[in-house]
């Protein structure tokens, strides 16, 4: 009984930092409508610089307990000034481009912030040298538990009554509750968004620097955190249902209690139980515990999903040559270019798989390195378990993934928008955590060593002729779909699902056939992947590896078909020409996103074809 | 007082409103009257910023050109927008409701209170902590007319008022769209049912597939059958 109340409490004070973190990505979700991967970010940067002011503050008056409170609030105020910074400078700009631009750019922002924190504070974990107060033990039935963990159990619930009053008894909370559910019509009434976005991103940012302040004390302040914990409040906001703060609060206790019990009773898998329960609550209530169904944002823009047409011929002998290009490398180019080339079809299939799904099928999927880690894995234990050789390996790859998409696919395509996203993202958690934590069949972190193509391909030029083959083919097949009646149906179904049900299409099967194929064709990508790098890791399914896909996509641009593959190609380049030249390439990385974000908000492809349509006269009136 | 002129709006690519040009003046009740998909919401959306309008569109407001701005300039500048499907806050309460839209008090205008508001539209002052989601579709609409008129506008769009209200309700409009012309107010509104616009409006303006087709005063539109017949019997 006593274990239980402990654990019970270690979850509360959990429950609160993970509540402070959601409670600010839900409220700028909710009136912004941007999904801010950079709020992991602030996090990480309210413990660093809470880190560096705190014992500022100590150096200068004393380690007394009002000083650690003044310099958490600094740090938090001084966190919410970067947030505001960043959305009057970047998100402004872009409150009209889709939804996933917004969230690469906050995700270029994510990486520019992780080495701006690595130049400043170096690559050390940095611990709070914690004075006697912060470090005491309270004894509750018998047991000790940590006096600052009880304190933090306290302050969530504290936190959560000053945004009641917030909400409910300023005008500025009325007017970002009633944001929420519609802001164009409170734009209509007068009131100015951007003023109202700022200062949501004041208020949010500010949490997000608590929290990070605040868990400072107890852990300490590290690279990893922004990720790591940007995941598990994507979690709690989907779960709790977006925009809603009190559904966060719940959110927030359900997981961490799950967590707090989960990592006693099944420690294998606590990564995995998380993403469970949040699966389990989306089938339930597809809003979460208390959202609601999203006011389409109508009248916007009245954006219109423009036709797919199959390339003029000038663009397909340029795609020709290019493929005699690359197959010719052998006979002019050095070896490690050979190694770059494989990657570069591995990565075109693997964008035009996500492609099939986020264009013609009009779903979003944020988890898409699951299918491409499945894939690798189904080679990789064919041949640890079956002893299969690379032939049947190749086979079993898109098999594997493909029967994953159809189980995950079934519970995915039932969901529409940020949900469906976020769910995507949560089954490529599971198969995360499962590669991760089943050390005894995965190999778990150390990962699966020794898959070597067979011997007629273990040659350089031939794996690279065997890479194109496979993974131009399948590319080529893919754009075939979507050319072909099951991919007008798939944008029937997206452009209008009532209407396609209405002439007969089964809108829900022709998604879950398209996520398969998708699914598939990525686990393709995996195997010749896996036999390039003989080996595979968890991070093969990790999420900025899922990131990475997207990325892709969208760079190349979501509405053309060529998109994709010219995105792989330049993402590509990008980053193996910054990967060689600056140390901090993530940075790079992250500022060439940002920029390409402003500069191209249709990708390089649309912005392409939208300056030839422009040429040929084809922009109407 | 609300002058358009050569007004084009876009959906897309698809060109909806085709050189609509119309006049409101001071303390008069205009109707633009027309078909289900005519044109008459996106003119008033354009006029209010949330569709733009396209290059060479002009919309003047007491002679200060509107075109291009955005929504909340707009508003601030005394003309009210009421949405056709309502749009009320169903989360917040009525008065919270009519807080979201409080703007500063307007020369020459007595600042409209919920006290005000509720002499006009009693049914809402009965139910001020009632959650807007928990209202008929006649008390909607009458809220959304209220939390507008928190702006203290000079000219209010009102986008087909009646649609889909009991009669006693639409009765209960038109009285109300009365007592707002009482007050000083223009009022723009669209219309589908010319009885109920004969009843308030004292200028029409008839749309259809996107182009002003007829002008004039009411009284004139009734001497005109054939007009009637062609743009408006369903």
């Amino acid at each position: 009984m006593d274990f239980v109340l402990i654990q019970f409490l270690t979850g509360l004070s959990s429950a609160s930092a993970l509540f402070l973190i959601a409670s600010g990505l839900t409220v700028i979700f909710g009136v912004t409508r941007i999904v801010n991967f950079a709020h992991g970010s602030f996090y990480m940067l309210g413990a660093y610089l809470a880190w560096t002011i705190v014992r500022a503050f100590w150096d200068w008056g004393g380690r007394e307990p009002y000083l650690f409170v003044a310099g958490v609030i600094v740090a938090a105020i001084v966190v919410s000034l970067i947030g505001v910074a960043m959305e009057m400078t970047l998100l402004r700009r872009i409150y009209r481009a889709p939804e996933l631009f917004q969230l690469l750019a906050t995700f270029g922002v994510v990486l520019i912030i992780q080495d701006a924190t690595l130049a400043i504070w170096g690559p050390e974990d940095l611990p709070l040298p914690r004075p006697p107060w912060l470090r005491g033990f309270i004894e509750i039935a018998g047991s000790r538990f940590p006096r600052y963990d009880l304190i933090l159990a306290v302050i969530g619930p504290v936190v959560l009554g000053l945004l009641w009053l917030l909400f409910h008894r300023t005008r500025f909370g009325v007017l970002v509750r009633a944001a929420t559910q519609d802001r164009e019509m409170v734009a209509a009434l007068g009131v100015d968004q951007r003023k109202l976005f700022s200062g949501v991103f004041f208020l949010g940012s500010a949490l997000a620097g608590l929290g990070g302040a605040l868990v400072l004390p107890s852990q300490s302040a590290n690279l990893q955190m922004d990720l790591s914990i940007i995941a598990e409040a994507f979690v709690v906001v989907v779960v709790g249902g977006m925009g809603s703060v009190p559904g966060a609060f719940l959110a927030s206790l359900l997981i961490a209690e799950v967590q707090a019990f989960g990592i006693v009773l099944l420690p294998k898998i606590t990564l995995v139980l998380v993403f469970l329960v949040m699966a389990a609550v989306l089938m339930v209530r597809p809003y979460g515990l208390l959202g609601k169904p999203q006011a389409h944002a109508r009248a916007q823009s009245g954006m219109v999903e423009p036709v797919l047409r199959p390339a003029p011929p000038i663009l397909a002998w340029a795609g020709i040559a290019a493929l005699a290009l690359a197959a010719s490398t052998p006979f002019w180019a050095g070896a490690y270019a050979l190694t770059v080339l494989v990657e570069l079809a591995v990565f075109v299939l693997f964008a035009a798989s996500l492609h099939l799904m986020m264009g013609p099928g009009g779903v979003v999927s944020f988890g898409h390195a699951a299918y491409f880690g499945l894939g690798a894995y189904g080679a990789a234990l064919g041949l640890r378990y079956l002893a299969l050789p690379m032939e049947a390996g190749l086979v079993m790859a898109p098999l594997f993934a493909g029967l994953f998409g159809v189980v995950f696919g079934v519970f995915v395509v039932r969901l529409s928008g940020v949900y469906l996203a976020m769910l995507t993202l949560a089954f490529a958690q599971i198969v995360w955590a499962a590669a991760f934590q089943w050390v005894d069949i995965t190999g778990g972190d150390n990962g699966i060593l020794g898959v070597w193509p067979s011997a007629w391909a273990t040659n350089k030029s031939v794996y690279l002729w065997l890479s194109l083959a496979l993974c131009i083919g399948a590319t080529m097949l893919l754009r075939r779909f979507v050319f072909s009646p099951f991919g007008y149906g798939l944008r029937a179904a997206r452009d209008s699902e009532l209407r396609a049900e209405a002439i007969g299409l089964d809108t829900a099967r022709l998604r879950l056939v398209a996520f398969t194929i998708a699914a598939a064709a990525a686990g393709l990508a995996g195997g010749v992947y896996a036999y390039a790098k003989g080996s595979v890791f968890p991070t093969y399914i990790s999420i900025p590896k899922s990131v990475d896909a997207l990325l892709m996509v969208l760079l190349g641009g979501v509405q053309t078909v060529t998109g994709p593959i010219v995105g792989a190609i330049a993402y590509h380049g990008l980053f193996v020409g910054i990967l060689q030249t600056t140390q901090y390439w993530r940075a790079a990385l992250g500022l060439s996103i940002v920029l390409l974000v402003l500069a191209f908000p249709l990708g390089i492809a649309g912005f392409a074809r939208a300056r030839w349509e422009r040429a040929k006269g084809l922009e109407a009136a | 007082m609300l002058t358009v002129t050569g007004l084009n709006a876009f959906y897309g690519r698809a060109h909806i409103l085709h050189d609509v040009s119309l006049e409101a003046r001071a303390g008069e009740v205009l109707v633009l009257l027309g078909r289900n998909g005519a044109g008459k919401s996106t003119t008033m959306k354009s006029i209010i910023g949330l569709v733009r309008p396209a290059q060479g569109s002009s919309i003047t407001f007491d002679g200060v050109e509107m075109a291009g701005r955005q929504p909340h300039e707009i508003a601030r500048a005394g003309l009210g927008y009421v949405p056709e499907e309502r749009r009320i806050f169903t989360d917040l309460t009525v008065m919270e409701n009519l807080a979201v839209g409080r703007q500063p008090p307007r020369d020459g205008l007595a600042p409209w209170t919920p006290e005000r508001l509720f002499a006009i539209f009693p049914n809402l002052g009965r139910m001020q902590d009632r959650p807007g989601g928990r209202m008929s579709g006649g008390e909607q609409q009458m809220l959304t007319i209220a939390r507008t008129l928190m702006g203290n506008p000079r000219l209010i769009l009102l986008d087909e008022p009646s649609e889909g209200l009991a009669p006693v309700i639409v009765e209960q409009m038109a009285d109300a769209i009365a007592k707002l012309k009482a007050e000083g107010l223009a009022v723009v509104l669209s219309e589908q049912n010319l009885h109920f616009a004969a009843r308030v409006a004292d200028a029409a303006v008839i749309i259809e597939k996107g182009a002003v087709r007829w002008q004039g005063t009411l009284p004139a539109l009734e001497n005109e059958p054939e007009v009637k017949a062609q743009y408006l019997s369903v």
